[in-house]
């Protein structure tokens, strides 16, 4: 197995008193794609939230690439190459396709105010790179020619695909993908695991999917983690975690007991 | 047949006419278009804060009135002259717009417009009510300004210097949205946790923008003070908060050039009412409702709607609407070569959405 490129030690966080992680250790391989599943309310999106540093966990660390990033704020993380997607769609709908993946690029302008101002040259050089960047990330998931639509005027499939494609503009070392398949229609599903696939073999990045299709996650993901009631249940390769009983009951109850 | 008038054009004109109209006009007419300049200053300032930024905040007559009275005060008080003491007046509005950014860190929407107008109204209770600084509710008479060695008159001098802050004033903030900058006011005010996200501080950018836009109205402000020769805290009320927010909804939320529109027609609209001896208050009171209810994007949608090439970057697209391809054309790919992933049916852009404002 390789390098760990996330590590989740020991999280735990509760909301009110209600323990929504209770000490998870999770290891999410460099250059894998590892899904998350679990029930409803079994803790993947607190999950997600800790680790991107929107939830600072009541104990344990999260480590990206050794470095302990438990407790830093949501940008510093992000400009430590860590991206996410949320459920709901959040491209800026105020922005165009293009100017939404130059905001990818945020951490990439070196330009302050004087420099916006005054329309400086470097500030121009940049903003031409970024939208060059930004277009060829548009052409890895084939919508150069969304680049002028409004961010809001594209069907919900297009903007999870470009939310995502947003997501690897800036060359992250890992992406959080929180059930990129909600509403998809089933062919999109099939385009999703193959942009998905690509994005793990032609970029390495490590991606972690939480997701309820159950076809993709197993399909797609090289590792499965099964969360249930703020508990990791199980883990390993898809097919291992499929036949384990812990996962069964976690879905669909206890068994009749005694 | 069309008449096209570009937004060049536009500002042109209107720059000019401002320019020659101390030439040509009384002096009540004078006062007028020099307020219009005071008012596309305060709008452009808000609009950074409220249409950009998206912070709903209340306090942009109180920065205003911060600026007159810092500037009015430090001359009188400690005989500085305007040269030092109107930047000071608007160094006063700035780090007060500043401090107003903590609040907005913890609280959005219509908690951070309780919380600023909280501010605006203790500061418009110091105004009123701190005699021995303020000079009470009687407000002061600040000394005059004096332009020598040019030889023009107070009243021409704050024009001219108003005209010169608006025109430099507006085409900063069209540059700064134009920007990097831009783009991370529009993307807290569309989805905050997202810009996080994208490594965007939130921090950073709820200050600069709190800053920028306590700048503009302290300028207002010390301009105010300068061109009226008396600074009182009736000119700073809630109404004078109305006002401003009336300019921007009129002009247009999150555009640059709208503000410009805004400021000008909002002034000339409070000239008529006075015209009509109607009050100013449900005149704009009503005003608001029925732009916010009807066109919150403002007249620079009917306006972009008639005029191709006034459209710009990081503005309120109405959902289902495609814009324009008028900042640099983007290369298309064949859109035959790359068709659009997937045989189910996809909503087309010009359709409207299901979910839309409501």
């Amino acid at each position: 197995m390789t390098d760990a490129a996330l590590k989740v030690r020991g999280v735990s966080i509760a909301f009110g008193g209600v323990s929504a992680l209770d000490a998870v250790d999770v290891d999410f391989p460099e250059g894998e794609i590892t899904g998350i599943i679990g029930p409803n309310g079994a803790g993947k999106t607190t999950l997600l939230n800790v680790v991107c540093g929107m939830n600072p966990p009541d104990a344990g660390d999260v480590f990206l690439e050794e470095r302990s990033i438990t407790g830093l704020k949501p940008n510093r993380i992000a400009a430590l190459g860590l991206r996410r997607t949320f459920q709901s769609s959040q491209l800026f709908a105020g922005m165009t396709v293009l100017e939404n993946m130059m905001a990818g690029l945020h951490l990439m302008s070196t330009t302050g105010l004087v420099g916006a101002v005054l329309r400086s040259k470097r500030m121009r050089e940049e903003e031409e790179e970024m939208r060059e960047r930004a277009l060829t990330a548009l052409d890895f998931v084939g919508f150069r020619h969304f680049a002028n639509r409004a961010g809001d005027a594209l069907s919900f499939g297009q903007q999870r695909i470009i939310e995502i494609a947003r997501t690897l503009i800036h060359e992250p070392k890992v992406v959080l993908l929180d059930e990129p398949a909600v509403g998809l229609s089933v062919n999109r599903v099939a385009e999703l695991d193959a942009l998905l696939r690509r994005i793990r073999d032609e970029r390495g990045v490590t991606l972690v999917m939480i997701e309820h299709v159950i076809r993709l996650v197993m399909g797609v993901s090289d590792r499965v983690v099964v969360l249930n009631s703020g508990r990791k249940i199980a883990e390993g390769l898809p097919e291992t975690v499929r036949s384990d009983p812990a996962v069964a009951e976690a879905y669909l109850g206890h068994q009749a007991e005694g | 047949m069309r008449v096209l008038v570009g937004k060049r054009a536009f500002l042109v004109a209107l720059f000019t006419m401002l320019f020659v109209i101390p030439f040509i006009a009384n002096e009540y007419q004078t006062f007028v278009a020099n307020l219009i300049l005071l008012y596309v200053i305060l709008s452009l300032g808000l609009n950074l804060l409220i249409g950009f930024a998206g912070q709903l905040a209340l306090a942009n007559a109180a920065m205003y009135g911060i600026g007159a009275y810092g500037t009015g005060l430090l001359m009188k008080h400690f005989g500085l002259p305007y040269w030092i003491s109107a930047p000071g007046g608007v160094a006063i509005a700035v780090i007060s717009g500043t401090l107003l950014a903590l609040p907005a860190l913890r609280l959005s929407g219509i908690y951070l417009a309780l919380a600023t107008l909280a501010f605006a109204q203790f500061t418009f209770w110091l105004m009123t009510h701190w005699t021995p600084v303020t000079f009470g509710a009687g407000g002061f008479i600040p000394p005059p300004v004096d332009f020598s060695p040019l030889p023009v008159t107070q009243e021409t001098g704050i024009y001219y210097l108003s005209w010169l802050a608006a025109l430099v004033l507006y085409v900063f903030a069209k540059h700064a949205m134009e920007s990097p900058i831009g783009r991370a006011f529009v993307a807290i005010r569309d989805g905050e946790v997202a810009a996080q996200a994208l490594g965007i501080d939130l921090l950073k950018y709820k200050s600069l923008a709190f800053a920028l836009s306590g700048f503009y109205a302290g300028v207002a402000g010390a301009l105010y003070s300068g061109m009226l020769g008396f600074v009182g805290p009736e000119s700073f009320d809630l109404l004078q908060m109305v006002l401003h927010k009336a300019a921007v909804v009129l002009g247009g939320m999150g555009s640059v050039i709208g503000s410009l529109i805004g400021g000008v027609l909002l002034t000339v609209l409070v000239e008529v009412t006075k015209e009509f001896k109607f009050s100013i208050e449900i005149a704009f009171g009503a005003l608001l409702i029925v732009f916010v209810l009807f066109q919150p994007h403002g007249v620079i949608v009917f306006v972009r709607r008639l005029l191709p090439g006034w459209n710009e970057r990081l503005h309120y697209v109405p959902p289902g609407k495609e814009t324009e391809e008028d900042f640099g054309a983007v290369p298309e790919t064949d859109p035959e070569a790359a068709p659009e992933p997937g045989d189910s049916p996809t909503v087309p852009a010009s359709q409207p959405r299901g979910g839309g404002p409501v």
